[in-house]
């Protein structure tokens, strides 16, 4: 089953590879002309440009020499960098994947307990709070709450840092990119924690909207599942109520959290440029949506050819735990 | 979820640790694409990278060109330049700056394919410059095709690099570490985060930080925090704020980015001049320039800023008259006025909506249409469908002189014209002065373009804002440059 | 909390919109670069006749919230409501069928997902312009994929629940089954989920606006009115708070009004 996903992968990263194709190629727009955008250039500089950019050959061919270099793991150069694309987005990664797993994590641990007590204290004080919560989480726009925080812990308060990921004064070896792993690596304990305190208020931000949508889908799932038959046969049987919940409730309220949970970490992969904007967090979503702007053709391929990976992984993640959860379920 | 971030909040204060007193911190709008001197083209990077890389020149007080790694220049007929090398200028692994490394550094920049197969980004920076040469240890001549008399000032865009460094390391090794001959060395570049550099010599800084921060009110944040001592690009509208607290000020230097609404003179209304100079009088700019910029740009009646060379300050104004507007319009066959469009960017949008609401009231009825930057770029340009009325629009001038800006948005054909102007005499004025070498001469051939240019009213003139800074009150040796450098030699904090 | 009370909140917004030209008391589109930035009525330097201030153009921000929840509500309404009808049909089938109908619809949904949202708005907006229909596709393209997911997984489970097998084995059609007996069986979360989506999708046309992809000046709308007063959340805060308010208020009313509305489609509801 593993097997038959991965290679679905192929059909998807190709359907992807050719719409963002055909989406790049008829939005207007030369990234030669936007490098020089506002400055005198001759143009003759123009046509070196665009020649080094590949951009003298007709489109579908830089499509076709694309597909064929990344066959071999080649993604080409950087239009604006002007290095090779696979270092600049590498160079990305680690801080992005540290801001999606803390984000996640903080959703989790927020949402999941949250959404439980709520779903069995109906009606109670919990359940309302978490409803008015996930309510505020979900319609507070992400740039508006990070500022806020920022004005209150960084300019205010003080308590925290307002932007990047580390104090230069604490940087640890560079051994994985990962700083909190460079840290425990160096056992530099300073290291650990400045880098979480420079994590704290991009990941608050990041797994709010997050953590408000999984509250709701967990209380409701969970208020839906204690109303089913199979509930009220085990509690008839006898068994204790807190393995009712444990065991029969909450192993199956944790089925469509599964399902959102994925769908949200994907986005979260793409959509915290805001964020990553606000705290001047080094990670990809900035980089790919300026490189967008910028129609940096090569940079966008190889980055959405991520995305689609790492989406589909994720899935194959989900969908996994969604078996483990429900042993019912043989897709 | 509240109580959660005070405990966090407060375990970091327990483990707060100070900076090191001598550290001083920028926040900056965008992080260098590159650390290749030869191998760009924005201007922010070259700002980042003059920290750690000099030039042969560079502007001086007042903006005058005064030599830099060059100790001196003398220019032996209109197109041979000698320049003498600084005996103590030193690369930053401790070797001397020699004329083998100029030489080096401007062959790359001119011969096509140099950089690993790419020509550099920069080469027609150095228009007409033919050859370069090594009269001695110290001493190189350039070449120029023709005369051309800013070659000075446009050597002021390039980073002199160190031969034996990049035959070393090679193009890829020099996109990301560095050895230059300017103030600061780099220790690390954290990519879209941080550059970290270390003061060259005795100074009183010891580390340069400087912060990637493109939003403005983290920007400003960071500076109302301390956790920079300078913030570039700083919004005027933080400027209360930061003069309110008494840890920050503001600083802030003529900018050198004109700032108009480009008229389309290919077709009805705005192809008719009366319909253009209406369009400049129907516009309050003055109550924009107040209440919006608060003040801070100058009014423009023309495309060069005053610090310019060839500046015409007797240009005549088209002041605010609403009458003379209406008077205009009638006689150019719109008694009833005109429904016209204002194209713009997302970040245009407010002042595109404010200059079209003070139009709508003197009877240039105005729409504004918002579009993605590249997008309403590409339809503008030279060769572009230009099928639009208006676009909210500037250029930049770092070199202060006009053939960066006079002859790309207003020769006939110009890269930047995107406003369709076009008049014989001011070509032939501008071609002109181009290579005119009496400087009493080219002053007046551009005094007389600009006349004509005001005549024509091509674009709607607005203004050229300042260039205005966040600072903290413990920065001393720091002044804004209209070149948009962050000249730090002298900085200190305490 | 009672379904006529939270109906009338969603009523109430939506009379403001109907009635917006005659309860706002300025146009808001009218600048006045003199009131730049004036504070609301409360505060000193305020006007009871802007009774919540003005915004960086001097217009009425209560005139433009008033014109404003015209075309939030519009869109977080009309892009949930289509994203969520397709969803849930694809859901259904992908969850039922499975087999090759899911390949396909999961293969469609994977494509989608592993692709950055940006590139196909500025695409889309490049190829036709801007618009409003144009934002409700742009917005809506990918929001049908979560109560799809959401649907097609509670389908798998539903598939084999003993009702279902039940209604199969007395020879009940797929229809049947999956309009009588799955659907409201699943239809709790995927109501929850839409009603949170609302928001979100009026923030997301906050985002568009930003990039200058969204609704044209002057037009208001709310999410894109928060995006521009981001800048002054130091300086005057009203500026990007009432509009926040209002999209917070609006999400309430819509969301009280599921829950109650919820429990007429819910069999098994016992409150």
């Amino acid at each position: 089953m593993i097997l038959r996903r991965l290679l679905h992968l192929i059909p998807v990263l190709l359907g992807v590879t050719v719409i963002t194709f055909l989406m790049m190629s008829a939005t207007p727009g030369d990234p030669a002309e936007i490098m020089l955008a506002g400055q005198n250039a001759s143009a003759e500089q123009v046509a070196s440009l665009r020649r080094d950019m590949g951009l003298d050959q007709p489109a579908a061919v830089r499509f076709v020499h694309f597909i064929g270099h990344a066959l071999e793991g080649d993604f080409g150069q950087s239009l604006f960098q002007r290095r090779p694309v696979a270092s600049v987005i590498g160079e990305r990664l680690p801080a992005t994947i540290e801001l999606s797993v803390a984000a996640l994590l903080i959703a989790l641990l927020v949402a999941v307990p949250l959404g439980v007590l709520a779903g069995v204290y109906r009606h109670g004080v919990v359940d309302r709070l978490a409803t008015i919560g996930s309510l505020l989480g979900v319609s507070m726009p992400g740039f508006w709450f990070g500022i806020l925080l920022l004005i209150l812990f960084a300019v205010r308060l003080r308590w925290l840092p307002v932007s990047g990921e580390i104090d230069f004064s604490a940087m640890p070896p560079r051994v994985t990119g990962f700083l909190l792993i460079d840290a425990m690596l160096a056992g530099r304990w300073r290291s650990f924690v400045d880098t979480l305190r420079h994590l704290v208020l991009p990941a608050i931000t990041l797994a709010l909207p997050m953590a408000a949508v999984l509250t709701a889908v967990v209380r409701a799932s969970m208020q839906d599942v204690l109303r089913r038959p199979f509930v009220s046969f085990a509690r008839a049987k006898g068994v204790p109520e807190w393995r009712v919940l444990v065991r029969h409730a909450l192993r199956n309220a944790m089925l469509p959290v599964v399902s959102v949970a994925a769908l949200e970490t994907g986005s979260l992969l793409g959509g915290n440029m805001i964020v990553e904007t606000v705290f001047g967090w080094p990670g990809l979503g900035r980089l790919v949506v300026e490189s967008i702007f910028q129609r940096n053709y090569p940079l966008v391929q190889a980055a959405v050819l991520l995305y689609a990976v790492t989406y589909v992984l994720i899935n194959l993640a989900a969908d996994l735990l969604y078996m483990a959860l429900n042993p019912r379920v043989r897709p | 979820m509240t109580t959660r971030l005070l405990a966090l909040g407060a375990a970091g204060v327990l483990l707060c640790f100070n900076a090191w007193a001598a550290d001083m911190a920028i926040g900056f709008t965008v992080d260098a694409v590159t650390l290749d001197p030869g191998n760009y083209r924005a201007r922010d990077t070259e700002t980042l990278l003059r920290l750690m890389y000099d030039g042969m020149t560079t502007h001086g007080p007042g903006m005058k060109v005064v030599p830099e790694l060059a100790s001196g220049w003398q220019q032996r007929d209109p197109v041979n330049y000698d320049f003498t090398l600084r005996k103590d200028a030193k690369w930053h692994d401790g070797s001397s700056v020699v004329a083998d490394d100029v030489v080096f550094t401007f062959t790359r920049l001119m011969t096509p394919g140099a950089i690993n197969g790419q020509t550099s980004p920069r080469k027609d920076l150095l228009g007409p410059l033919k050859s370069v040469q090594k009269l001695d240890e110290n001493t190189v001549r350039f070449v120029l095709d023709k005369p051309w008399p800013v070659f000075p000032t446009m050597l002021t865009f390039q980073e002199v690099i160190p031969k034996a460094f990049v035959e070393k390391v090679g193009a890829a090794g020099l996109a990301t570490q560095e050895d230059g001959s300017g103030p600061f060395r780099l220790l690390e570049w954290r990519r879209g985060e941080q550059l970290v550099m270390q003061r060259v010599g005795s100074s009183c800084i010891d580390h340069l930080i400087v912060k990637v921060l493109p939003e403005n009110a983290s920007r400003v944040a960071a500076l109302l925090a301390g956790d920079v001592d300078i913030v570039n690009e700083l919004p005027v509208d933080a400027i209360r704020q930061v003069e309110a607290n008494a840890n920050t000020k503001v600083v802030a230097v003529n900018g050198t980015r004109s700032f108009f609404v480009a008229l389309n003179n290919t077709k009805p209304p705005f192809s008719d001049a009366r319909v253009r100079q209406a369009a400049n009088y129907a516009l309050n700019k003055q109550v924009i320039i107040d209440r919006i910029l608060r003040g801070r740009a100058t009014a423009l009646n023309g495309v060069l800023s005053p610090d310019t060379f060839g500046f015409d300050a007797s240009l005549p104004a088209y002041g605010y008259d609403v009458a003379k507007a209406k008077a205009l319009l009638a006689a150019a066959g719109h008694p009833d006025g005109i429904d016209v469009t204002l194209d713009t960017d997302g970040a245009g949008k407010d002042m595109a909506e404010a200059i079209a609401t003070l139009l709508t009231q003197a009877g240039i009825r105005t729409k504004v249409a918002v579009g993605e930057a590249t997008q309403v770029r590409a339809r503008w340009l030279t060769k572009g469908a230009r099928e639009g009325d208006m676009w909210l629009s500037s250029w930049g001038n770092g070199s202060l002189d006009p053939i960066d800006i006079f002859d790309p948005t207003l020769h006939t054909g110009g890269r930047g014209n995107s406003s369709g102007y076009s008049n014989p005499e001011v070509d032939k004025l501008l071609d002109a002065a181009d290579t005119e070498t009496d400087q009493a001469k080219r002053l007046d051939e551009y005094k007389q373009a600009q006349v004509l240019v005001n005549r024509d009213a091509p674009w709607i003139f607005l203004w050229l804002p300042q260039d205005i800074y966040g600072v903290s009150a413990r920065l001393t040796g720091f002044a804004p440059s209209p070149d948009g450098r962050l000249n730090l030699r002298d900085a200190c904090v305490k | 909390m009672s379904f006529p009370f939270a109906m009338a909140g969603v009523v109430a917004f939506v009379l403001i919109a109907v009635f917006a030209p005659w309860l706002a008391p300025h146009d808001p589109a009218a600048a006045d670069l003199f009131r730049r930035l004036q504070p609301p009525f409360w505060l000193e330097g305020g006007d009871l006749s802007y009774p919540l201030g003005c915004d960086a153009l001097g217009r009425d921000i209560l005139s433009r919230l008033i014109f404003g929840a015209r075309v939030s509500i519009f869109i977080g309404i009309v892009v949930v409501a289509l994203a969520t009808l397709i969803g849930v049909l694809a859901g259904l089938a992908a969850g039922y069928f499975g087999s090759w109908v899911d390949t396909v619809i999961s293969g469609l949904v994977d494509i989608l997902l592993g692709f950055p949202y940006l590139i196909f708005a500025i695409g889309l907006m490049a190829m036709m312009g801007p618009g409003i229909g144009n934002i409700v596709l742009v917005l809506a393209y990918k929001e049908w994929v979560i109560p799809s997911r959401v649907v097609r997984g509670e389908t798998l489970a539903a598939r084999e629940m003993d009702y279902v097998e039940a209604a199969r084995s007395l020879g009940a059609s797929s229809i049947f089954i999956l309009l009588r007996e799955i659907l409201p069986n699943i239809i709790t979360p995927v109501i929850v989920v839409a009603t949170l989506r609302i928001a979100q999708v009026i923030i997301l046309e906050a985002s568009l606006s930003f990039l200058g992809l969204g609704v044209q000046p002057p037009t208001p709308s709310w999410g894109a009115m928060v995006a521009d007063g981001r800048s002054f959340m130091l300086d005057a805060w009203w500026v990007s708070t009432f509009p926040g308010l209002a999209i917070m208020l609006l999400v309430l009313a819509i969301n009280l009004a599921g829950q109650s509305l919820r429990h007429g489609f819910d069999p098994r509801s016992t409150t």
